[in-house]
């Protein structure tokens, strides 16, 4: 079914293609007054775009039925007139494809008129209502394509697709018309007509161009949304579809390219033969470039009823990937990364200058090539670092306390024991034997999550790294390695000072629910944008005093953009009373599911009390931990948090998931 | 009849024909969401109205019922300061200061988590009745 679907869309779409196309040519062309070969052209071209029509309006039928047993999971709900009425009526897709087939009857209503077009104003109007028709039926299209899906900005990515639809149809379209006159034009007979198809196909050559130019850029930006990486291009469905797509568009680009600057100019030459040999090449390349440009619309198709890229789980098909990080790390990397890509500088400057040398080119140019290759190989080693097919796999859990939790306790049971407890490598049963790297900095940091996931599941055995896939589930795995991310953060944390360090945000704070007694919760993602967080670790009693202090001023911090949210260490269910009321502290004060959270966020901040700032943006900024002496006055508080109020340029937030 | 009269013609039936459809349903099915908008917030008041009814509230008045924790209690000024969840048609989730009569005052502590009603005016409610959640 899903075969026939595809071949029905790939049908309708390259006649909508064609219709449109058709009478764009036709006025690019002109009138033919009085050329007989012209003229005859044109008729053919009227035949030829009802018959496009027909093709068109029983491929989309043919969609529909078949979109509707696709929808309805049943191949007889294609010839149930209610399942059909019910996909026609009740879903978006059904109600543009009544639109577009409405304006495809009214342009076939229009094409059987008979027509007395010798007036030029009646000529033109002949031809350009059922261009606007034709595109009119071509740009709805894309209300019913992934660019409507793409949120936000969705006017945007529907504009660029629709400028991508009516810029193909304006050049495949022409190209059939375009080969036909050309053929036409270069018979014997078609002698009185040269000059017209001529004047026609450079004026196409110009349009094409300027066409050619916003399909690539509006394609760009279409692939940039719809694929965003490399990882979605190389790893997907969608990806591969569209790299054959390029793959398609590379000859016919070629192919165009040859039209224009050989054959074109050949044209105008005189001739002696009666026929016209440089015209019935152009109309055969013209041709094959339409038959490779009906490719790329089976391609299109295809893409059209395929999952985009953005969507899916990328499946990494090389065994190695390039990181620039990797190649920036030590000094020796970096000159060797330096030094290939001189080299390969040097090889590209001699292999252009060898195109414009006469003689010695060909001991010039495998100098250069030589000089690239050795440059390629010696310089992009230092790039190269091992990859997994699950090395883009985005995780599937967040970046949140409610997994980083679980996660410590998962490696604690089954990874301390080689990786030892701060991931140094020290583990006891590691004694003797060659330590595993160290979890918290590069090569390990630097790897994507997808990575570890794989090297976690799979095991390195060959290394000592036992693999977990049988051992842990999906979930405990990403929640391990969400833990390890921590512990190298944490690390990190403890050059995070008691002061704000002005515009420079680098510290994610692990997300995690704020819920207060049975209350519904809310998280600490909720405050972003809009509120500076002071969280608090308190034990009473030694906290008392400072959680007095804070009861006390928070009606200033509040005014001042802060929200103050207290986790009691212990995890009490009882903490709001145990905090009494004199004086009233009335913070949101977690008493459910703290355990989680004190979990994570000792590993940034240790010790009986402990209070974090945490910008609009969701980065801690400023950290004082150890008891209630060490944390700062309220005057110096409100200072630090209107440095943070003061700051102009705001970071992106941060990505709920680790990379 | 010429071509470019012909194709005058059609396109403005087209140009019409859309215009004429927004302007019957376009506009009444804008117009119908926002009555249904309406009617569902006054059906939602009228509920408040009927339930404080019930319980012998004078006529204007409404009822709320929500669900909290109680923060603080200010004795001498009739206050009872509570960390609630969404209270539908009255106010967002937060902490905020009602008034409460003193023997509903007196039958909770700090930290009790609570369902409550609220009756009165706009801006100006009372709890009117707490029980143990
Ligand atoms: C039996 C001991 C052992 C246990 C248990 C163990 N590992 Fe390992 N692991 C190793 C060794 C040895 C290596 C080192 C491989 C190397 O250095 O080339 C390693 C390597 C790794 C690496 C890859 C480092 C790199 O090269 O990027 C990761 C990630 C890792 N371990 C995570 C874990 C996690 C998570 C657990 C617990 C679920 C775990 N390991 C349990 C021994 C162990």
């Amino acid at each position: 079914m899903r075969l026939f679907l595809l071949a029905a869309s790939w049908v309708h779409l390259a006649s909508s293609v064609l219709l449109t196309g058709a009478f764009f040519m036709l006025l690019l062309a002109g009138n033919p007054s009085e050329r007989p070969t012209a003229r005859r052209w044109e008729r053919t071209i009227a035949v030829y775009s009802r018959r496009v029509l027909l093709v068109a309006l029983g491929s989309g039928i043919a969609c529909l039925l078949a979109r509707t047993a696709v929808f309805e999971g049943r191949l007889e709900a294609a010839l149930e007139p209610r399942a059909v009425w019910r996909a026609l009526l009740d879903t978006r897709p059904g109600l543009i494809w009544l639109a577009r087939h409405g304006l495809l009857v009214v342009l076939g209503a229009f094409l059987l008129l008979p027509a007395d077009v010798r007036e030029t104003r009646n000529w033109i109007a002949a031809r350009v209502e059922p261009l606007v028709l034709g595109m009119l039926a071509l740009a709805l299209v894309s209300g019913s394509s992934h660019a409507a899906g793409v949120a936000p900005r969705t006017v945007l990515a529907v504009a660029v697709d629709v400028a991508h639809l009516l810029g193909s149809g304006i050049w495949i379209g022409g190209l059939v018309p375009l080969a036909l006159l050309l053929r036409a034009a270069s018979r014997e007979a078609g002698a009185d007509s040269r000059l017209y198809a001529e004047r026609a196909v450079l004026r196409f050559s110009g349009a094409a161009l300027a066409t050619m130019i916003v399909l690539i850029t509006s394609g760009s930006m279409n692939a940039f949304v719809q694929v965003g990486s490399v990882a979605g291009l190389a790893g997907t469905a969608y990806g591969h579809l569209l790299l054959a797509k390029l793959s398609v568009l590379v000859p016919v680009l070629v192919l165009a390219a040859v039209n224009r600057v050989r054959l074109l100019p050949a044209l105008s030459r005189p001739t002696t033969t009666v026929g016209c040999p440089a015209m019935r090449s152009l109309a055969a390349f013209v041709g094959l470039e339409a038959i490779l440009a009906l490719v790329l619309l089976a391609l299109v198709a295809a893409m059209t009823l395929t999952t985009p890229a953005r969507h899916e789980q990328p499946v990494w098909p090389l065994p190695f990937r390039f990181s620039l990080d990797a190649a920036l790390e030590g000094p020796a990397t970096r000159w060797r990364a330096l030094l290939g890509s001189q080299l390969v500088l040097l090889g590209t400057v001699a292999a252009i200058a060898s195109l414009f040398v006469r003689r010695r080119r060909a001991p010039v140019l495998a100098g250069a090539l030589v000089l690239i290759a050795v440059g390629a190989g010696g310089g992009l080693a230092p790039f190269v670092v091992d990859a997994y097919p699950t090395t883009y796999r985005r995780p599937p859990v967040t970046y949140h306390a409610a997994s980083i939790a679980p996660g410590m306790l998962v490696y604690h049971e089954h990874c301390a024991t080689c990786h030892g407890a701060t991931g140094a490598g020290d583990g006891p049963s590691m004694q003797g034997r060659r330590p595993p790297a160290d979890l918290r900095s590069p090569p390990v940091s630097r790897r994507h999550a997808g990575e570890i996931f794989w090297l976690v599941t799979h095991g390195i055995p060959e290394r000592g790294m036992p693999g977990f896939e049988n051992r842990l589930g999906d979930a405990e795995r990403w929640d391990v390695i969400n833990f390890i991310r921590a512990l190298g953060a944490a690390g990190d944390a403890g050059r995070l000072g008691r002061v704000v360090e002005p515009e420079r945000p680098w510290l994610v704070a692990p997300d995690f629910a704020v819920s207060v007694g049975p209350l519904a919760p809310g998280a600490l993602r909720d405050y972003r944008g809009r509120r500076i967080v002071l969280l608090v670790f308190y034990t009473l009693p030694g906290s008392r005093p400072r959680m007095t202090q804070l009861a006390r001023s928070y009606d200033l911090l509040w005014i001042m953009g802060v929200e103050v949210i207290a986790v009691p260490t212990d995890a009490s269910s009882e903490a709001i009373r145990e905090l009494g009321s004199s004086p009233p502290a009335l913070f949101p004060v977690v008493t459910d599911g703290a355990l989680d959270i004190v979990r994570a966020y000792r590993m940034f901040a240790p010790g009986p009390h402990a209070e974090l700032l945490i910008d609009r943006q969701g980065y801690i900024r400023a950290i004082w931990k150890g008891d209630t002496e060490a944390m700062p006055e309220a005057t110096v508080l409100l200072g630090q948090v209107e440095q943070l109020n003061e700051e102009r340029n705001v970071a992106p937030f941060p990505d709920d998931h680790i990379h | 009849m010429p071509v470019w009269q012909v194709v005058l013609l059609v396109n403005l039936t087209l140009a019409v024909g859309l215009g004429l459809g927004y302007a019957d349903w376009g506009r009444r099915a804008d117009r119908l969401y926002q009555e249904l908008e309406a009617t569902r917030a006054r059906v939602e008041q009228l509920e408040r109205e009927r339930a404080a009814c019930t319980t012998g509230a004078r006529a204007g008045e409404q009822q709320w019922e929500a669900r909290g924790i109680v923060r603080a209690i200010f004795p001498r000024a009739d206050l009872l300061v509570i960390t609630h969840e969404e209270i539908r048609g009255f106010l967002p989730p937060r902490t905020t200061s009602f008034r409460a009569s003193p023997k509903l005052r007196h039958a909770v502590r700090v930290g009790d988590a609570i369902r409550f009603s609220l009756r009165g005016a706009f801006r100006d409610a009372t709890i009117v009745a707490i029980e143990r959640w």
